[in-house]
């Protein structure tokens, strides 16, 4: 945390537990049964704080990142949950407008 | 399984024209001598490329569906593992025959749900497969993390194969190779070496836990598991390298490296290689000169690793994750992301080629190159 600043109440609850010894393992990206508990940030900017480091076109980004469920939040997450989003659209700088939105399912 | 389709140079074409329907060869055996390609693709394709031509060779339809696709050769070039169907099961595949001849599921516990990420390979001795399952137990209220395990098989046990052996394993384990003395050598944190009969892990590269005085933690990404000519086990890292003590990042120097271990000496080297300024997402060392580094995701670029710098770059029509070279070091393979594989010139970083596969895209699938 030495770099970091906390700049909401979230973050600064989450400071104030790490120095006290009070935060439980992390274990992101080893619970594989969904994956709404990771997200990063990484397809608005890049490491850099611009674009050129972005994959280019997105598409070519599209399926690393919905396979492995890298960027739950903003695509489908293809490993547990939605797994035959792209059945349409394969290739997908081809056939990209084929795929559509998800919404969970009523229990 | 019968039909394979067909496709040569015709990048930019759209799928259904380029494809022509040729009759099946499945069975078409791979020469003694000659160097090839193995890549995988969605839906369900694996494909053989003949580097002497720069053609489609063949495709093996595998089962069940596609992600990641990861390849591992076993060290007779003659089966390949692919990690897939959404990182839950491993196929071993006959190239000569595409008859599949080896199934794992890496869920293998009652009740639980497990992955791999990207982490299996082959033993030196092409005996067993070891794979990492990420498991979580699916409860009637609750999920419960449990710990990954390093599972062991044996790769004669056929299309239900069951673990020799399992071991507790750390979090957050992607690729590994093995070396010529049996012994795993597994990133994750660290870069652990591991017994694979007693399960013992050992920290061998500390990565998170390095102690470079003024550099930061690195960061790594690198979830391609390439078997390379060099025979070596490598992954990139960026780090800031600080001024002095007070670590001001503003002041820092960002830089490229690369940890390696040599497969048949198990000698370790941590080497930064050249400043940050792209992101690449695979890198891999000349097979002609290992003082060439090069690095791929929006250019190619070549670095000298004794001087730290950039020395030649090429844009690329998109985005590629993986590079590999040919034997020769002469000649650059770039797959991943959609479903083409750019050649590239390694001396002069002009494009030489392309080959356009059937199928949809790559994504983050392992491409490797290897001589029969």
């Amino acid at each position: 945390m030495k770099h970091l600043k906390p700049i909401n109440n979230k973050a600064l609850k989450l400071e104030q537990a790490a120095a006290e010894n009070r935060i439980e393992e992390v274990v992101a990206m080893n619970s594989v049964a969904g994956c709404a508990s990771t997200t990063d940030p990484g397809w608005e900017i890049d490491a850099f704080g611009g674009v050129s480091s972005l994959c280019q076109p997105m598409e070519a980004d599209l399926y690393g990142c919905s396979d492995p469920c890298w960027w739950p939040a903003q695509v489908p997450d293809m490993m547990s949950t939605y797994p035959d989003w792209n059945k349409d659209a394969q290739a997908s700088n081809d056939n990209w407008r084929n795929l559509g939105t998800v919404f969970p399912k009523d229990k | 399984m019968r039909a394979i389709t067909v496709c040569g140079l015709a990048a930019g074409a759209v799928l259904s024209a380029c494809s022509i329907n040729a009759l099946a060869d499945e069975g078409l055996a791979l020469n003694s001598g000659h160097e090839y390609m193995v890549t995988t693709n969605y839906p369900n394709n694996l494909h053989i490329l003949d580097l002497a031509s720069d053609s489609l060779y063949k495709t093996c339809q595998l089962p069940d569906a596609f992600g990641p696709g990861t390849v591992q050769l076993s060290p007779d070039r003659k089966i390949a593992y692919v990690l897939n169907n959404h990182y839950a099961d491993v196929y071993g595949v006959e190239l000569d025959s595409c008859k599949q001849v080896f199934h794992a599921s890496i869920t293998q516990q009652p009740g639980e749900k497990a992955r791999s990420m990207f982490a299996f390979t082959v033993s030196h001795d092409g005996k067993e497969l070891y794979t990492v399952a990420n498991p979580t137990q699916m409860l009637n209220d609750r999920y419960e993390v449990k710990q990954p395990r390093l599972d062991v098989y044996a790769t004669d046990a056929g299309m239900n194969a069951k673990p020799l052996r399992s071991f507790p394993a750390p979090r957050q384990l992607t690729i590994m190779q093995s070396g010529d003395d049996g012994t795993l050598y597994v990133a994750g944190a660290d870069v652990y070496k591991v017994n694979v009969q007693t399960g013992k892990f050992d920290v061998l590269i500390p990565s998170r836990h390095w102690k470079r005085a003024n550099y930061s933690a690195p960061d790594v990404l690198y979830v391609w598991n390439q078997q390379t000519f060099r025979h070596d086990f490598s992954l990139l890292y960026t780090a800031a390298k600080f001024k002095d003590k007070k670590q001001d990042p503003a002041t820092a120097d960002y830089l490229y490296g690369l940890f390696s271990v040599d497969l048949k000496t198990g000698k370790t080297e941590t080497t930064d290689f050249g400043p940050l300024t792209e992101i690449y997402f695979s890198g891999m060392r000349s097979p002609k000169d290992p003082n060439l580094m090069f690095g791929v995701l929006n250019r190619l670029a070549k670095y000298d690793i004794k001087q730290k710098k950039l020395i030649q770059s090429a844009t690329l029509d998109h985005s590629y994750y993986c590079i590999s070279f040919n034997k020769a070091g002469s000649k650059i393979y770039l797959a991943g992301t959609f479903n083409d594989v750019a050649i590239f010139d390694a001396d002069s970083m002009k494009q030489v080629g392309s080959i356009k596969l059937p199928g949809g895209d790559m994504a983050i699938t392992t491409a490797q190159v290897f001589v029969r």
